[in-house]
């Protein structure tokens, strides 16, 4: 009876055991049902997310053209070096097989074959060449891809304006970087899944990428022919005066189109790497420097304008050396009485100073603000200057005298000959433009910028007084006589400008400029020149109004600007003025 | 109801079947990864097939062994599970695999001795178990200490290796055999905590065991590092859904399932076969406890009843500790999934056992067909 008693207590127990198992596989099942029915959505989404690796590829960018059509930066299409590591058999052979030609050291090539990645660039942007030579290897696990690359096809030719970009196609400088969102396209991502065999492979293929996702192309207000003959004349007196840096600037003064924009040293941005970072920078835009005698145009038109000064009063220009307060001005020369066209003609500080005097300075600070200084133009160019002058209040009545010609004051050398347009046009302060025209990859436009009035600065009857004025400049016994271009009258003013340095104004290194206008009474072309720091040669009209006879001739010429006897105003340019819609919108502006 | 036939059926069909299951998933799971280290996607498929004959063969051997013999190899066979344990850890003879040494080798085969240590375990409490009268039992210095005396050196020579999950398997093992033999419950409970004290102990002596709990606890925590093959094991079963991805068209196992032939047998089964598959080898699974039971409860003598028991709570635990780690409700230990799971020597000691169940089901007696 008690082995009976104790084989149904063991029995109790294993049934108890058995229950147990039966409890602990239900579990086991609960948590399938778990994994597999009520979260497998959610797994399944984690897991493909790990399967899938994705490899960023830019589209083609975007061309950018000038004016006519010509190619100022494209993109031209290269092939990338790609491996699959695990795919790759003999990783030490083919990475002693690819060195040598990538020219790369065998330690980084093994590296890169070795990677517990799935896909590595081996190298970006092969050349050719290389490619065909990997290509005969046959190495399993190594591809190409398309990729494209950027090519400035003029060189040299607005390289400042045009900028660059990096090595994955984002725009670095000027119009690359202001544009990179339009030009760049939609980036496309190529997934690549695991197949089979635990390889990855490229879900869609590797076609080049289609047509909607290229860039936009610009095409800019630049006319490469005549950028060229800016660079071209501008290098010159830059090398003929030994000097630092120049800038020259050409824009249509009727629409605010900028036509050149040349900076020196020029710089190849196909080399980008050998060149020297000083020499990318759009110093026309970039950097601010003090105008000197070429401002005294805004200073006296400002002054006629209001009514202050008529053209014909006369002003004592105190024989050189005028005292004001513990200051004194002086003037290149000794003047007695000048009237108001010959203290712009011989450019005398003592007069502009006087003038402005009577102008008052609360009034010749709201028009140097109006002729567009100390703000921004707004031309679509990174990192533009504003300039600026002494607030209001600290303004001394020397420093006013100051401003008048052109010290105490810092402008951008674009701020200059938009200001210097708007009195060859009869008064109007166009805003300053770069491109015209953005198109998309099949040719539709997808913006077109028409010429833009900023504000009427002057009436037509001062811009015409002015301009008159500015021809002496250039007529025999001006100081811009060398500026004078054979069969054309030229409007402008020269200006030298000692360099702040070390605390003072330094007696060695100048700016030389000169600013101006072409044909003087119906003005095709705005033109400033600026050469920094020469060595020879230091003052404006014998270094710079050279170069702008030079390259105002060579233009005037290219464009068929017939020689004077023209009508006053070219009634084409016009008829575009007025035929296209104006923003008149900042017009009251003050 | 005990229908001897049908459970002997049950016994003898069923673990082939899953044998033959674990063949084709371990050709699925292993075919990549066997063409890369071997140059022979099949390796695994054809090594397995092999000790899958010889575990048929070493089945058809023991079923026709009356189990009385056991009784006799009890001891002998203890005796040689500690020698064999002792001799894997001598430097030299033991081979390291992964920071562990659990393997002889025997000529171009290897030998796993903690398996056969399981085995010697069942026949040693078995044999012991059912020499003494129940009343007997209840005294502490007769039911619990001398078992203890016996397993315990065999669990630490396991746990040097070091294997705690097969260490802890026959702790429970052994705590599972007493409780049906009728031991006083508060020894039960007594032995539980002891138990879990030393578990306690073992795991914040190692720092990696610690890692392992935390990781159970929240592997999501770390997914790329230490919750790594746990996620990836969920993700292979949720990737499965309820129909599964179709033999041989799982990813999961392919680079990113830690060793999916062997422990994670089951994700590749989850993933392939879906939520069907799991449950069709659960069903398996119960029906091989539940036929093991009613042959203990039928059997002819006490011997059969606890060696019957003692082979299917192995057979059991094994079973369910592999799933709950497959499927996150356990940490993660080095037990493999019986009948399924690459593996020799596990394969024929399973084999073997349920060759034994088949022997003691032959002499059960006939219970309600009488």
């Amino acid at each position: 009876m008690v082995k009976m008693k104790s084989r149904n207590e063991l029995s109790r127990n294993i049934s108890f055991i058995a229950m147990g198992f039966m409890v602990l596989f239900s579990i086991a099942t609960l948590r399938a049902y778990f994994l597999q029915v009520l979260k497998s959505g959610e797994l399944t989404e984690l897991i493909q997310s790990q399967y899938r690796t994705s490899v960023e590829l830019m589209p083609h960018r975007g061309t950018v053209y000038d004016r006519n059509g010509a190619e100022l930066a494209a993109s031209i299409e290269v092939e990338s070096l790609y491996a699959h590591p695990g795919l790759i058999r003999d990783t030490r052979a083919a990475a002693k097989l690819l060195a040598p030609i990538l020219d790369l050291p065998l330690h980084a090539v093994y590296r890169d074959l070795t990677s517990s990645k799935p896909f590595v660039w081996v190298q970006r942007k092969v050349t050719p060449t290389q490619a065909e030579q990997i290509r005969a290897l046959k190495i399993e696990g190594l591809g190409f891809l398309k990729e494209s690359q950027r090519f400035y096809p003029q060189k040299e030719i607005a390289a400042q304006v045009l900028g660059f970009v990096g090595v994955d196609s984002q725009g670095l400088e000027g119009i690359e970087r202001q544009y990179d969102s339009i030009i760049k396209g939609k980036s496309r991502k190529l997934f690549a899944d695991r197949d089979a065999k635990g390889r990855h492979v490229f879900v869609e293929g590797l076609q080049p990428s289609d047509q909607s996702r290229q860039g936009n192309d610009l095409l800019l207000s630049l006319d490469k022919n005549i950028q060229y003959i800016a660079e071209k004349e501008l290098q010159a007196a830059v090398t003929l005066s030994q000097a630092k840096s120049g800038t020259a600037i050409v824009m249509d003064p009727w629409t605010g189109e900028v036509l050149a924009s040349a900076v020196c040293p020029l710089f190849n941005p196909n080399q980008r790497s050998e060149t020297d970072p000083d020499a990318w920078r759009n110093r026309a835009i970039t950097d601010i420097y003090e105008p000197g005698s070429t401002f005294k145009t805004f200073s006296i038109a400002s002054a006629i304008e209001e009514g202050t000064v008529k053209p014909t009063d006369m002003f004592f220009c105190e024989n050189g050396a005028y005292h004001i307060a513990s200051h004194v001005i002086h003037d290149h020369g000794s003047y007695g009485w000048l009237d108001v066209a010959n203290i712009i003609k011989h450019s005398s500080n003592i007069g502009a100073s006087k003038i402005s005097r009577q102008l008052g300075k609360e009034q010749l600070y709201q028009y140097i603000r109006r002729f567009g200084f100390t703000a921004e133009t707004g031309i679509s160019l990174p990192a533009e200057q504003s300039g600026f002058m002494p607030s209001l209040k600290n303004c001394s009545e020397h420093t006013q005298g100051a401003i008048s010609f052109g010290q105490s004051i810092t402008v951008t050398p674009l701020q200059m000959v938009t200001a210097y347009s708007s009195i060859a046009n009869g008064g109007m302060l166009m805003q300053p433009q770069i491109v015209k025209r953005i198109v998309d990859s099949t040719g539709a436009v997808v913006k077109q910028n028409t010429p833009v009035m900023k504000r009427r600065v002057i009436s037509e009857k001062t811009a015409g007084i002015m301009r008159d004025m500015l021809k002496q400049v250039v007529a025999p016994g001006g100081t811009g006589t060398k500026a004078a271009v054979e069969g054309y009258v030229v409007a402008g003013k020269t200006g030298t400008s000692q360099k702040i340095d070390q605390g003072g104004y330094s007696h060695s290194k100048v700016m030389a400029s000169f600013a101006g206008f072409v044909p003087a009474d119906a003005p095709r072309l705005a033109i400033i020149v600026l050469v920094d720091e020469p060595q020879r040669m230091k003052f404006g009209g014998e270094i710079a109004a050279p170069a702008f006879s030079r390259m105002a001739n060579a233009i005037l010429n290219y464009l068929h600007v017939p020689p004077d006897a023209a009508p006053a105003q070219d009634p084409g340019l016009l008829k575009e003025i007025r035929t296209e819609p104006v923003k008149l919108a900042k017009l009251d502006e003050a | 109801m005990y229908n001897k036939s049908l459970t002997q059926s049950v016994i003898l069909f069923v673990p082939v079947i899953l044998v033959g299951l674990g063949i084709m998933m371990i050709y699925s799971a292993s075919s990549i990864a066997a063409a890369e280290r071997f140059h022979d996607g099949m390796y695994f498929l054809k090594k397995q097939a092999l000790f899958g004959l010889c575990g048929i063969g070493c089945m058809l051997v023991m079923m026709r062994i009356p189990y009385g013999f056991f009784k006799r190899c009890a001891y002998p066979l203890w005796g040689a599970s500690i020698g064999l344990l002792v001799l894997v850890l001598i430097p030299g003879i033991g081979v390291k695999v992964g920071g562990a040494v659990r393997w002889l080798h025997l000529g171009p085969l290897s030998f796993q001795p903690a398996e056969l240590a399981k085995l010697s375990v069942v026949i040693l409490l078995a044999y012991c178990l059912a020499k003494k009268e129940n009343e007997r039992l209840k005294d502490f210095s007769i039911g619990v200490l001398p078992h203890l005396l016996l397993v315990m050196p065999m669990c630490l020579l396991i746990v040097i290796q070091p294997d705690f999950g097969t260490c802890m398997m026959i702790v429970v093992l052994l705590f599972v055999m007493l409780f049906a033999a009728g031991i006083k419950k508060r020894f039960v409970l007594g032995l539980g905590s002891i138990g879990l004290v030393a578990a306690a102990l073992l795991i914040a002596a190692k720092s990696y065991r610690m890692e392992r709990l935390m990781t159970f606890l929240d592997p999501w925590k770390d997914s790329t590092g230490a919750g790594f093959q746990i996620v990836q094991s969920f993700l292979a079963f949720g990737s499965g859904g309820f129909f599964g991805a179709g033999i041989g068209r799982g990813t999961q196992k392919l680079l990113y399932l830690p060793e999916p032939h062997t422990d994670f047998i089951l994700a590749v089964i989850g993933e392939e076969m879906g939520f069907i598959g799991v449950v069709f080898v659960i069903g398996l699974f119960v029906t091989i406890v539940a036929c093991g039971i009613k042959i203990a409860m039928n059997s002819y003598d006490l011997f059969g009843t606890y060696l019957a028991l003692g082979i299917i709570v192995l057979i059991g635990l094994q079973t369910v500790i592999n799933m709950g780690v497959v499927m996150g409700l356990l940490p993660t230990k080095g037990i493999p999934l019986p009948f399924l799971s690459y593996g020799g020597t596990a394969l024929l000691v399973d084999m073997s056992c349920m060759g034994i169940l088949l022997s003691i089901s032959e002499q059960c007696h006939f219970m309600g067909k009488a």
